[in-house]
C-alpha cells in the first residue's frame, strides 16, 4: 500500500513542471487522490488506526484543498438533561434519522478563510449544511438547526467521530497534498465516502469522490454474525460455555 | 498487517482487544484485572460481584445494555462454580430453589422486556443508576448496622438468642408448602413473589441479585443461614441463564468474548479471595462488604446530582 503512495508521489513529481503549465487552462484540471488503504479490517486487536490520503492537483500557489470524509449514516439520538427533583434526568431528545456516524473535514487553512458560508451551504460542506432529518418532535426548526445541531456536533466531537481539522492538509508547491486521516477505535463498520475538493479563490474548480470500506473481520466478525444471525443458539452457547467453565474452575481449584 | 496501517502513536496495539458486540477496544490487562479484582472480592465476601462489575464496565465505556447482559452471562459461570461446593456439603434446598427459580425466571423475563422498553425511550441509564443507588444504599446501610451490632454483641459475652423467626401475616397466605431442608412451612407465594421481584432487578441491573435475595431469605422467609447461600446460588444460575438467552435474542448485547475474559480473571481472583476471607471474622467481612456496597451507591448518587459538564449526550443507535 505504501508502495502506491511512493509511486504516485514520484510520478507526480516528474509530471509537476508540465502540470503547472497545463493548469493555466482551467478546462483540463487534474485532481488525483488516493488513500493508503481502502479496506480497513476491524480485528480483535483493532485500537483505531490512521490512514494516509495523498494526491496531486494541477494547481496554483494559493489554491486550497478540502477533504470531507463521511462515515455510515444511521440513527443518532441526542438527549438533553434537566434537573428534576434534585437529579439530572433526560427530559428532551431528538433522533437524527440519517446522521453520519463519522464526519471529518480536513483543510490546509481555516475553512472560513477558504469559502463563504453561502458557498459552504451550496456545496454541502460542514455539519451546519448536512441534509439531516429528525423524528417527530415538538421542537422548532430554529431550535433543531441551532442548539440541537450544535449539540450533536459537539458531543460527536467529544467521542472523536466528528471533527474539523484546520491546517491538517499539507500542500506542497500547490501541486501535491497529503493528510493523515484518523479512524478512532469507536468507528462503525461500513462505507466511508471520501470527497476531495480543489478550491481557488473561494470557488470549487474540481471535485473527486472515492470510498474506504471498514469491516469487522476474523474471530470478532464471526462472533458478531453468530450473535445476530443465530441469536437464540448464541444465547444457549454462551450459557453452556459459562456452565462448563464454572464447573471446570470448581474442579480445578477443589481443595483436596 | 498491511503496510501503511499505522497504529496511533503511544499505544502498543497488541495489548488491546476489540470487543465484537460491545464495539469498544479495551486494554486486555484491564479486562482480566477487573475480572480478577471483582472475583477476589466475590470470593472474599461470598457474593456474585455483579453489583460492582456492571457499573465498572459502564465506567470503562462498555454500553450499559452490553454490560448488563454480558455480566448476566458471567454470573452463570461464577454461580455454577460456587454452587458445587455447597451442593457437596448438602447446603442446597432444591425444593425452595425450584420455587425461587420459577419466580426468578418469571421476573427476569419481565425485566428483559422492561429493559428494552426503557432503552427505547432513552431512560435505561437513569433507571439502572437509580436502582443501584436505592437498593445498594438500603442493603449497605442495613448490613452495616447489623454487622456493627454483631461486633458489639461478640464483645459482650452471654447475649440472649432470639426466636428462629417471627410469625406475622405472611404466614397466613395460601398455597402452604413444607420445605424440609429449610425447616419451614410457608406459602409458596412468598418465595415466588420475592424471587420474581429480584428477577426484575437482576435483568435491569445486571446482577445475580444475591445481595438482595440472601438477606431476604434470612429475614423475610426465615430460612436457616446454612442453606441460604447454596440455594440462592442455585436459583441465580437459572435466572442469569434466562437473562443471557433472552438478551441474546431480544437485544444481541451479550458479548461472549468480554464474558470469557472477565470469567478467566474472576475464577482466579475468587480463589485468592476465599482463602484470604478465611482469615477474617464473619461480622468483620460483612462490615467491610457493607462499606463497599455503600461506597458504590454513594458514588452513583453523586453522579446523578452533580451538574454534568455537558447537558447534552449522544448515542449512536443501531
Amino acid at each position: 500500500m505504501m508502495m502506491r503512495a511512493f509511486l504516485l508521489t514520484f510520478m507526480m513529481m516528474l509530471a509537476s513542471p508540465f502540470m503547472a503549465t497545463a493548469a493555466t487552462a482551467s478546462d483540463d484540471n487534474v485532481l488525483i487522490a488516493d488513500v493508503s488503504e481502502d479496506n480497513v479490517a476491524i480485528t480483535t486487536s483493532f485500537h483505531g488506526t490512521q490512514l494516509l490520503l495523498f494526491g496531486a492537483i494541477s494547481g496554483e500557489k494559493d489554491d486550497d484543498i478540502i477533504v470531507i470524509i463521511s462515515g455510515p449514516e444511521g440513527a443518532i439520538a441526542t438527549r438533553r438533561k434537566e434537573k428534576v427533583g434534585g437529579i439530572w434526568v433526560n427530559t428532551a431528545a431528538v433522533t437524527w434519522k440519517n446522521a453520519p456516524s463519522y464526519y471529518q473535514i480536513f483543510t490546509n487553512r481555516p475553512l472560513a478563510d477558504i469559502i463563504t458560508p453561502l458557498e459552504q451551504d451550496r456545496l454541502k460542506i460542514g455539519y451546519k449544511h448536512l441534509p439531516l432529518l429528525t423524528d417527530d418532535t415538538a421542537l422548532s426548526k430554529a431550535e433543531l438547526d441551532g442548539e440541537w445541531r450544535d449539540a450533536l456536533a459537539r458531543t460527536m466531537q467529544n467521542v472523536n467521530l466528528w471533527r474539523n481539522h484546520e491546517e491538517a492538509v499539507s500542500l506542497m508547491r500547490g501541486a501535491l497534498f497529503r493528510l493523515d486521516v484518523p479512524l478512532p477505535k469507536n468507528i462503525r463498520p461500513g462505507t466511508y465516502d471520501v470527497r476531495v475538493l480543489h478550491m481557488r479563490d473561494g470557488a470549487m474548480i474540481s471535485e473527486k469522490f472515492s470510498s474506504i470500506s471498514v469491516a469487522k473481520s476474523g474471530v470478532g466478525a464471526l462472533i458478531y454474525r453468530f450473535a445476530h444471525d443465530y441469536s437464540f443458539f448464541y444465547g444457549i452457547f454462551a450459557v453452556l460455555f459459562a456452565v462448563a467453565s464454572g464447573w471446570l474452575a470448581a474442579v480445578a481449584f477443589r481443595r483436596s | 498487517m498491511p503496510v501503511g496501517h499505522l497504529p496511533a502513536a503511544g499505544y502498543s496495539k497488541h495489548m488491546y482487544i476489540y470487543l465484537p458486540i460491545a464495539e469498544v477496544s479495551l486494554h486486555i490487562a484491564v479486562v482480566i484485572g477487573l475480572g480478577g479484582g471483582v472475583g477476589f472480592l466475590s470470593g472474599l465476601f461470598g457474593v456474585g460481584g455483579g453489583f460492582l462489575m456492571t457499573p465498572l464496565l459502564i465506567f470503562l465505556g462498555v454500553p450499559s445494555a452490553v454490560a448488563v447482559a454480558t455480566e448476566a452471562n458471567q454470573i452463570v459461570a461464577s454461580s455454577v462454580s460456587g454452587v458445587l461446593a455447597h451442593w457437596r456439603r448438602g447446603n442446597v434446598d432444591f425444593k425452595m430453589g425450584g420455587i425461587l427459580l420459577a419466580g426468578g425466571v418469571f421476573g427476569s423475563t419481565l425485566g428483559v422486556f422492561l429493559f428494552k422498553a426503557l432503552q427505547e425511550i432513552g431512560q435505561i441509564d437513569l433507571v439502572i443508576k437509580l436502582s443501584y443507588v436505592f437498593f445498594l444504599g438500603i442493603i449497605g446501610a442495613l448490613m452495616l448496622i447489623e454487622s456493627a451490632r454483631a461486633i458489639l454483641r461478640s464483645r459482650q459475652a452471654g447475649a440472649k438468642r432470639g426466636k428462629l423467626h417471627q410469625h406475622n401475616f405472611l404466614h397466613g397466605l395460601p398455597f402452604k408448602m413444607r420445605f424440609r431442608k429449610s425447616k419451614l412451612y410457608i406459602s409458596a407465594l412468598l418465595p415466588f413473589t420475592l424471587a420474581a421481584f429480584v428477577g426484575i432487578l437482576s435483568a435491569i441491573m445486571g446482577v445475580g441479585g444475591g445481595f438482595i435475595l440472601v438477606p431476604a431469605m434470612i429475614y423475610i422467609l426465615g430460612m436457616p443461614t446454612s442453606v441460604v447461600v447454596g440455594t440462592s446460588l442455585f436459583q441465580i444460575i437459572f435466572v442469569t441463564a434466562n437473562v443471557t438467552i433472552l438478551q441474546s435474542v431480544q437485544t444481541q448485547t451479550v458479548d461472549f468474548l468480554l464474558a470469557g475474559l472477565l470469567l478467566f480473571g474472576a475464577v482466579i481472583g475468587a480463589q485468592f479471595g476465599s482463602r484470604f476471607g478465611a482469615m477474617l471474622k464473619g461480622e468483620q467481612l460483612r462490615g467491610l462488604l457493607a462499606l463497599m456496597v455503600l461506597a458504590v451507591s454513594l458514588k452513583l448518587a453523586f453522579d446523578l446530582v452533580v451538574t454534568p459538564s455537558d447537558l447534552f449526550s449522544v448515542e449512536i443507535l443501531k
